[in-house]
Formats: C-alpha cells, structure tokens, sequence
C-alpha cells in the first residue's frame, strides 16, 4: 500500500496502479478517451492530463503510475484548461449531428462536452468533410467525421482478436481510420467495436436509426448462446413507453466481467436476441382436433390427473421427460426432485443443442448455457435408443426443441405416435408442436431468474430482467404447479427441503 | 582568424568518400586506437568530458545519453543513428554523409564498441536517396575492410550496419516515431517513459544519436575530451556545423566552433544579406525555433545562449528572412508545415495545427480579422505542453514568437495597410 493526495485529500491506495485507476479507486472520475482499461494506453487523445506536484508539465493519468507520496490534482484551474483545450480541439473537427446520431445520449465526447465544455466559442472555420458512410463489416458502419481517432478499435482489432483488419491512414487532421483495401472486418467480435467506440463513429446495421437510445432500459442478464455464459446487458423499452412497439429488445452490449469474459461478448450473442420477442409461444394450447387455448390451471389439473393415475396403477416407468441443457440450477434441482425422487421408475433422457466450433477466444464448442449445472443434477446427454426410450410410453414430457436438431421429424412424428399424452415446454414455435397434445409457453432466460454453471465452473445468479411474454410461465413454476396436482405434492416438498 | 575544422577538415580533398582516400588521410585511425588500446569505459570517461550535446535538436549530452544504456542486460542492445535530417533549413548530416561518410561509421563503430551494441541501423530520410546510395557503398567498403562485420581488427568485437530508407514524414525524426518507423510501423510517437535507453527499438536498450554528433566522436577518441571542449565552450563542446539559407550572399554549411556569435556568421562567414536587401528576421536552429528579430541576433550561438533569449539552438540551421519579406507570408509557411506533418496521433497537434493553418490562409487571403491574432496565439498556448512528443511545443512556440514580435506587421496586413 502507497499514500496519495488527490486534490487534497489522502488515499492509501495498491501499488502498480495509475493515476486514472487510482482515482477511479477513489471515486474520482478523470476524463478520457482513448484509455480502455483492457487495452494499452496509447495516450493521444489528451483528455487526461493531471498534475503532479513537482512535475512541471501536465501528466497523462491513464499511463502514469502512481508513487508513495504523490500529489495529484485532477480538477484544478490549470487541469480545467488543459481539458477544455482538448475538447474545443476535437469538437472543432467533429460534426455537430448529434441530433441523428446513434450514440448520441451514451457519447463520450458528449458527456464530457455537457459537463466540462462550457466556454466561449473561437471555431470560425469550415469543419473538415469526410466520408460519413463506410462499410467496414457485414455488421458495421463507419463514419469518419465523427471519430476523433482514439485508436480503440485498431488497438482492439490488434491486441485483442489479433486480427488487425482497421488501420489509420494518411497524418495530421486528415488522418482517418479505415479498412484495408475492401477487406471487410469477418471476425466473431467486430460488435464490441461499437461499445467501445466512445463516440457515434462506429455503429451497429443491426441498431442504426432503430431506437433513441434513452428510452431503452438496460439490465444485466447472462448470455445462453453457448457455455461461456458471458455477461451481458440487455437493452429494452420497458413498459412506460407510450409509443406503440413491435419488440421489447433492441440490442445487446457486454457487460464486463473480469473472471469471465472480460469487457467482450462475440457477436453470436449479440446479435442473438430475436429469440425473445419473435415466433415466441404465448399461450398453453391443447390440441383438439386443432389447436385451442386451455388455462394452466386446465393443463395442471388435467395432466395432474394423468400422472396420479399412472401412479395409483404404479406405472411410472410409462413416463417419458426429455430434458434440454438450456435451463437454471434450480430447475434441474426440481426436475431431479419430481421425477427421480417423486416419480421413480419414470424416465429421463437429455439432448442439448449439437456442439459447435469454437473460436479460440469466448465462443465455446458446447452450446448450452447450462451443461455443467445439468450435470451436477444428474442430467448428462448420452446417446440412447430413442425408439426404445418412447416405447409404451403414455406420458411424455419434453422441454424444449432441441431434440429436433438430432433426429427427423418424421422419425418422432413416428415413434410418438404411439403415445397417449405429449406434452411441449417451449419457448418458441417449431415444427414439433403440430406433435403434440399439450404446448406451453416457457419463459425465456431474460425472463427468469436463476444461475447457470459455466464452462469454468463458475455458478452465475441471474435476475429476471424482462416480464414473461404472454402467459409464459418459467419450467420452475410450471413443474412446482404441476407437483401440486400430481399427488407427490407431499414427498416434493419433503425432497426438496431435503436437498 | 582560422577556426580549426573537425568534421569538415580535408573536404577539399578529392573523393574523400572513398575508403582509401579516408585512410590516407587518417582514417579509422580513431577506431584502430579505440578498439586496440582502449576500454568501453574509457571512451566514454572521454566522451563525458567532451560535454558533446547532442547536435540533432534537443541539444542532450550524448555521454550521459549513453551512460542510461544498463550494462548488464540478456537483452541486445542497439544503436540508431538519427539521419532523418527533416527541419526545415537544416542538411549538415546530408553534407557529412555526401563528403564524408566514413567519419560518421567511424563514429558509430566506436560508439557501439563504447556501449556494448553489435547492430546500428542509419535511418536516414526517403529523400536522400542519392546519399543512401553514397552511404551505402561506404558501409560494404567499411565491411571489405573489416571495419564493419565479425571480429573488426581481430578484438573479437562485431557489429552489424544496416541502413533504413525513411518514407519521407517529419516526425519519423523524433526518436521513438523513428523507432517504430523502423520496426516497419506508422511512425507514431511513443509515450515516455519508458526512455528508449532502457525500452528502444524492438523493446531493447537502444541509443538514438544525430549523425553530426557521431561524427565528432573519431576526433574525440584521437585527441581526448579536454582538447574538444576547448574547440567550442565548457559546456557545450567542439564546433557546430551551421546550415544556412534564406537572403544570404553565402548560403551553405559553415563549420565554426560553438558559441561563435550568430552575427559574426551572418554578416562575416557568410557575407551577409543579398545585395540591397536589409535583415528583417532569422530563425535560429531550423523552423522549430523561435524567430529572432534584427536586434536580437548579437548573440553567442550556443544551446543555453539561445535559450536564454526563449529560443534554441536545435539544429543550428540558420534561417536569413530579410526586408523584403512578409511576415505573414513566413508564418504561413511554418504553419503550413506542422499542420502537413503532425502525424496525427494526438489531439491538441493534429486539430491545433489544422486550425492555424486555417486561420493563417484566411488572414494570408485578406479575410483576416484582428481577434484572429489572439486567437491563434490562444491556440498555440493551447497545444503548448499537452502534446505527446515535443513537435506540438515546437509548432506553438514558433508560432506564438512570430506573432509576438510582429504582431504590428501582422495587424498592418489585416488592415490592409502596407
């Protein structure tokens, strides 16, 4: 431990920390730009200068580090004036089109501008023009008036993905950020370029013009795409909106986490967020003839009634679940309670979606969000006889769609054709519901709360962030309520205060 | 009186760049008893005593520069000669390589002996292409000979001399935009500290020094550093070669001992101004330092002299502005030339210089404004100190002293009066 003064004050602060951490530390804010705390500074844009007392010029915060005894003064008069310097020299090269800018509301330059820029006006030239629209990924625009050439993104295009695909080209106030050649950024993380692109030069194809971006609620939630279980915030209209509106989620940003997966999310998850809002199930139907909506307390009671049967008759072994690996700790805990403990004899199969690549960075080869969480409760995918496994079933539950992506759907169009009552937990419409009785809605991971275990084996709690869609209900409450009407409400209870 | 000539000494001598020709004229003669009858430390006890600053700008003490390099390190350590010779009004280090290229591989041999360095690299400016060349051929005859290569005159002390084409951008004469350009990067500034002493080219110990600076070293070694200080001041030792240009009867490369007074040069070494014309201005040491008056020029040309009177000596590039001249039409041509090249990393240099460019066509294209005087002096304050590398001090300060001391002239121009 050191001791510091900042603006006056003493701190005992770690060793090996710079000034601008330091602060932060503190709770000071010192002003910057191109510092990003996962990259190397680079010191350009200026914005931190601090001084040091006995040090005769002004010091960059975000690469100086702090010494034991060191005096600091972050908001002086000489500090203030070095700032506004600054930003009077990047807003003279800076449109002033924040009215139609995306990041206008979460601009770096904006912030500090409204906090830090009120001074008299000097600029009496013509602004700089320069190509306001360049492609330079599938996902990505590029405006290059707006940027104030931090460098965020060549640093993270060079020391992060180790791609490289951005560079700066010609000098002075000309220099600008580009592509090479008409070689478009294709890797799995080009989206992080927009969060940390701290003005509106980068923007997103996927959210440009879609919504202002402070009607939009951000909450944090954990991302189901594959095992890495990323941190991620999830930005929606919330209810107060007035406006009429199609979908609730506009877009998704990271959210750091530094033991998981640092500031970045790839952009599978990011741009994975459809999910919620489209082609969702949003009520429980039966199917009579044609599909007709029931309540839940219909479905509870009637399929209630199908398992206390099956039990007086002790023909439990007639009971089929097919289980994804897409759901919370707590409900494999409850899935393990009804049918393991409660329903013995019934049996479980598990299929999670198929494994994919990985990128060598975030993205893993397992593509559920809770395989190791399943595990734990004894839910592990193992290949099985499926036509044997739906042989003289009479009740067959299946949570999810996932078994579609390992078998046809004429062969389970076959081999459920023999069994009484099939039942779907979904959140989406398939192709499967037209197989069975029951489809209910389940919520989806922005709507529950929970915790998945991650690749690493970290447990992560999440809190529900969005309200079920409809009349969606999550697993959890649907096998709770079921219990109840099952007649092993006694022994459910029991299990699971055991357990 | 007749100055002794150091580095310019036997240029009358016919193809002085040749090998043979160096050598009968004492040649690597310095590096023979430097290898063969001295020690590293030796060499620089003598170079320390010598009080050489540094002749590429920033006027450092190149024995102390060499002394940061850790001597015990697993690391390789180099050195870069600063050849990028980009100030306006200087070409000394042209001058040296053309006529006399074994003097400056003289000197780096013995440096790199002296420092414990077994690669050098000459980054020497894109422009130069012709001296490249003529360095060139020098550096396989040095090799031919054993000066340069394995084992140079069996002491079991190797070296490698490479030379590096610059690609013509003014800040690649900063020494760590220098090393990145090397390294094969955009010539972008680094952030010191580190110092490139201890973090330098490819992360390793590295010494940066100007040509003429290493060109000084031979005449050291042969005569020791007491004698060379005696050739210019207690301080600020040995001769200086002055590049002057601009209205001049005598323009070119004057070798005169340290502190020689800038009037003297002026109006004796180089005959004074061109006929019918009367001094008006001179910039001192290359665009970067601050222009001096008529009145201010009595003046010992020396690095704490100049600095004494708020400006520098840098390259000692003599730049002659006389009578006829508008001051508007020399502030142009300054700002024009820092906003072409600031590298662009940085914001105060990149925008700051952009707007006095602008600002400075305006007034130039007789829509100026009195305000805009202030305003570009409150600008240049505004980029003063809060740059990354010195460049945006250097285009500050000589902006802001052409505006200080004519600003009359200037208001005249606005006005639209002669």
């Amino acid at each position: 431990m050191i001791e510091i003064k900042l603006n006056g004050k003493k701190h005992k602060i770690k060793e090996n920390l710079t000034i601008l951490e330091a602060a932060k530390q503190v709770g000071v804010e010192i002003p910057h730009l191109c510092y990003h705390p996962a990259l190397e500074p680079e010191g350009s844009c200026r914005m931190c200068l601090v001084e040091i007392k006995g040090v005769p010029k002004l010091q960059l915060a975000c690469s100086t580090q702090v010494k034991d005894g060191m005096e600091i003064e972050t908001d002086n008069q000489r500090v203030r004036e070095a700032r506004e310097a600054v930003l009077e020299f990047l807003l003279a090269s800076h449109p002033l089109d924040c009215p139609i800018c995306d990041k206008a509301g979460e601009c770096k330059l904006q912030d500090y501008y409204y906090k830090y820029g009120l001074f008299e006006d000097y600029f009496e030239e013509e602004k700089p023009k320069r190509c306001k629209l360049v492609r330079i990924a599938p996902n990505l625009i590029l405006d290059q008036e707006r940027c104030i050439l931090c460098t965020r993104c060549v640093r993270f295009l060079k020391e992060i993905t180790k791609t490289e695909e951005l560079g700066v080209f010609n000098r002075g106030n000309e220099s600008f950020i580009s592509i090479y050649e008409q070689e478009l950024i294709e890797n799995n993380y080009s989206g992080n370029l927009v969060d940390i692109c701290p003005v509106g030069a980068i923007t997103d194809v996927d959210f440009r013009f879609k919504m202002r971006n402070w009607f939009l609620e951000k909450k944090k939630t954990i991302c189901p795409i594959c095992s890495r279980g990323c941190n991620i915030n999830i930005h929606f209209l919330p209810n107060s909106f007035p406006f009429k509106k199609d979908k609730r989620v506009f877009r998704i940003t990271s959210e750091s986490n530094p033991k998981i997966n640092g500031f970045w999310i790839c952009n599978l998850g990011r741009y994975n967020y459809h999910y919620i809002d489209n082609d969702r199930i949003l009520i429980p139907l039966k199917k009579d003839r044609e599909l007709k909506e029931i309540s839940w307390k219909e479905f509870y009671e009637q399929v209630g009634n199908k398992i206390k049967v099956l039990i007086q008759r002790k023909r439990e072994e007639r009971i089929g679940v097919i289980v994804n690996l897409s759901l919370t700790n707590e409900e494999y805990e409850v899935l393990n309670v009804f049918f393991n403990q409660c329903l013995v004899g019934s049996e479980i199969a598990v299929f999670g979606r198929k494994k994919g690549k990985s990128d060598g960075f975030l993205l893993t080869e397992e593509r559920n969000p809770n395989t190791k969480g399943a595990k734990k409760f004894g839910f592990i995918e193992k290949k099985i006889d499926i036509k044997n496994f739906f042989n003289k079933k009479e009740l067959v539950i299946l949570f999810g769609n996932e078994i579609i992506e390992h078998y046809s759907i004429q062969l389970l169009s076959e081999i459920l054709s023999n069994v009484k009552t099939k039942i779907l937990i979904a959140t989406t419409k398939g192709t499967l519901i037209n197989l069975f009785d029951y489809i209910l809605p389940s919520t989806v991971v922005p709507e529950k709360e929970g915790s998945f275990t991650n690749c690493q084996g970290i447990i992560q709690k999440f809190k529900r962030v969005l309200e079920p869609l409809g009349k969606s209900k999550s697993e959890l409450e649907i096998l709770t309520s079921l219990a109840q009407k099952s007649g092993i409400w006694k022994s459910f209870l029991l299990e699971r205060r055991i357990s | 009186m007749i100055e002794e000539k150091l580095i310019t000494k036997n240029l009358e001598v016919e193809n002085l760049y040749k090998i043979e020709i160096y050598q009968k004229y004492n040649g690597y003669q310095a590096l023979k008893k430097a290898l063969l009858q001295m020690t590293p430390n030796q060499i620089l006890e003598e170079v320390k005593k010598a009080n050489l600053r540094g002749r590429g700008g920033a006027g450092f003490p190149a024995g102390v520069k060499w002394s940061f390099v850790p001597k015990h390190t697993n690391k390789p350590k180099y050195l870069c000669v600063n050849a990028d010779e980009g100030e306006p009004g200087t070409f000394k280090d042209r001058f040296i390589m053309t006529n006399n290229p074994h003097l400056l591989i003289e000197g780096i041999i013995i440096t790199c002996y002296c420092v414990g360095i077994h690669t050098a690299y000459i980054y020497i400016r894109g422009e130069y292409e012709h001296v490249a060349q003529r360095l060139e051929g020098a550096v396989q005859e040095a090799y031919q000979n054993n000066y340069l290569g394995k084992n140079i005159l069996n002491t079991g002390f190797s070296l490698n001399l490479y030379i590096h084409r610059g690609a013509g951008a003014y800040i690649c004469g900063e020494e760590t935009a220098l090393l990145e350009s090397l390294e094969g990067k955009r010539g972008h500034p680094r952030l010191k500290p580190p110092f490139p002493a201890s973090v330098g080219l490819y992360k390793c110990p590295t010494v940066i020094n100007n040509v003429e600076t290493l060109s000084n070293i031979p005449v050291i070694v042969l005569k020791g550093g007491e004698w060379f200080v005696k050739k210019g001041l207690p301080k600020d030792g040995g001769t200086r070669l002055f590049s002057i240009s601009g209205s001049i009867k005598n323009p070119g490369i004057y070798e005169l001992p340290t502190g020689t007074n800038l009037k003297d040069i002026i109006f004796n070494y180089a005959g004074g101004l061109k006929e019918g014309r009367e001094l008006k201005a001179v910039i001192p040491g290359g665009l970067s330092a601050p222009i001096l008056k008529a009145d201010e020029i009595d003046i010992p040309m020396d690095c704490e002299s100049i600095m004494n009177i708020n400006s520098m000596l840098g390259s000692s590039a003599i730049i002659v502005i006389d009578n006829e001249t508008p001051i508007i039409h020399v502030l142009k041509i300054i700002v024009n030339f820092y906003a072409h090249e600031s590298c662009g990393q940085c914001t105060p240099c990149r925008n700051g210089t952009w707007w006095m460019k602008n600002i400075v066509k305006r007034i130039y294209e007789g829509h100026g404004k009195l305000r805009d005087i202030d305003n570009l002096l409150r600008i240049a304050d505004n980029i003063y100190g809060k740059t990354l590398c010195p460049m945006g001090d250097a285009a500050s300060m000589a902006v802001q002293a052409v505006l200080e001391k004519f600003r009359e002239e200037i208001e005249n121009y606005i006005q639209g009066r002669k």
